[in-house]
């Protein structure tokens, strides 16, 4: 027989099972196969391999699923518990960038007025504006580092458990 | 007025594309509803994902970590990723194929914290990217997770395939997933998936043939 009829069958049979193959192909490889020891031999391999694949089983360890459930339901209840938190803060911080841009001109004023009556150079009442614009978000930060470290040490709770 | 339409619409898509159409609305809708779920955080669906994937996830995750002790820990991190960001699926994939999405991820990245000097050991000679599963000559950790001679014979050849063709050849034909969602999971092109699994079906043919003799 042929050789390049072997190398497309053995093609096809590779292929079947990974991607599938066309009806017409599949009539073909079928014929083949029945005349072929040699190609029908390497499709007996591969559907062995296959099913070895498929036979191997691992045993489940006892009660796996409801341990990680019960931790799931642990750490949702903990997300839970932070997120009105959050939503606080958030607020707390659009509040005050809101009231920050509507009070801006007088605060600028008022430090400018401040700045000249105790004798400052302007660089450093215009930087104490900048501080002071820069107040929520330097708050922000310090929260979330805070919150940063609890949760690594949560987890590292959760490793030595 | 809109949702008759929609209605008469759909009915007819579905006579004009038969059984399938109806099969993957079906799923989108299914994944949609999970997706919501997910995003509410709801306790009782994550406890009815859990003991749903439980077996399949356990299984490839003692299969590529190689350990018993080391695929539980895994697997609930993997939920406590589930939980934490389920807002990220957008139901538009299998929830499978995200699921092990996490869950390699978190393997790779404890791989990435525990031998970063060896992480060029890791690179896939193929796509570049970095793959590590047991190492391919220690079979004893695996020998704990299967049972059986047979298994453990399989276990063995399996053992002397390289990882990245041993991983996709278990999503494939043990986990029975579609190309396209190895290719998600495996975050890979489509083709080097179905090279990966030619290669990989040869090589076991191969081992497996050897094991026999």
């Amino acid at each position: 027989m042929n050789e390049e009829l072997h190398v497309r069958a053995e093609e096809s049979i590779a292929r079947q099972r990974v991607e599938g193959i066309s009806d017409a192909e599949r009539v073909w490889l079928e014929e083949h196969l029945r005349d072929c020891a040699r190609c029908a031999e390497v499709a007996r391999a591969t559907e062995q391999a296959i099913h070895s694949l498929r036979g191997l089983s691992v045993p489940m360890p006892r009660a796996l699923a409801s341990r990680t459930q019960f931790r799931v339901r642990l750490r949702a209840r903990e997300m839970q518990a932070r997120g009105p938190r959050w939503q606080w803060l958030w607020a707390a911080c659009g509040v005050s960038w809101a009231f920050g841009a509507a009070t801006a001109p007088y605060v600028w004023r008022g430090l400018e007025w401040l700045g000249h009556r105790a004798g400052l150079p302007d660089v450093v009442w215009k930087m104490g504006f900048g501080v002071w614009w820069a107040l929520p978000a330097i708050m922000v930060v310090v929260v979330l580092l805070f919150e940063k470290t609890g949760a690594t040490d949560g987890m590292a709770f959760r490793e030595e458990l | 007025m809109s949702a008759t339409l929609a209605y008469a619409n759909t009915n007819r898509a579905i006579a004009t594309a038969g059984p399938m159409y109806l099969f993957s609305t079906h799923m989108a809708d299914e994944n949609k509803a999970l997706a919501q779920g997910l995003r509410r955080r709801d306790p009782e669906l994550l406890d009815r994902l859990i003991e749903e994937y439980q077996y399949r996830l356990f299984r490839y995750l003692a299969y590529i970590t190689g350990n018993h002790e080391r695929a539980e820990d895994f697997f609930q991190e993997t939920w406590i990723r589930v939980l934490e960001r389920g807002h990220q699926y957008d139901g538009k994939y299998k929830f499978e194929s995200w699921l092990f999405t996490i869950a390699r991820n978190l393997v790779i990245d404890w791989q990435r914290h525990k031998k970063p000097q060896s992480l060029d050991a890791l690179i896939d000679p193929d796509e570049g990217a970095p793959m590590e599963f047991a190492a391919e000559d220690d079979a004893s950790p695996l020998d704990l997770v299967l049972l059986g001679e047979r298994g453990a014979r399989v276990q063995a050849s399996l053992g002397q395939l390289p990882a990245v063709y041993r991983e996709v050849l278990l999503l494939r034909f043990q986990e029975d997933m579609q190309l396209e969602d190895i290719s998600r999971v495996l975050a890979i092109p489509l083709s080097s998936v179905k090279s990966r699994l030619y290669r990989g079906l040869d090589a076991l043919k191969k081992v497996l043939a050897g094991g026999a003799e």
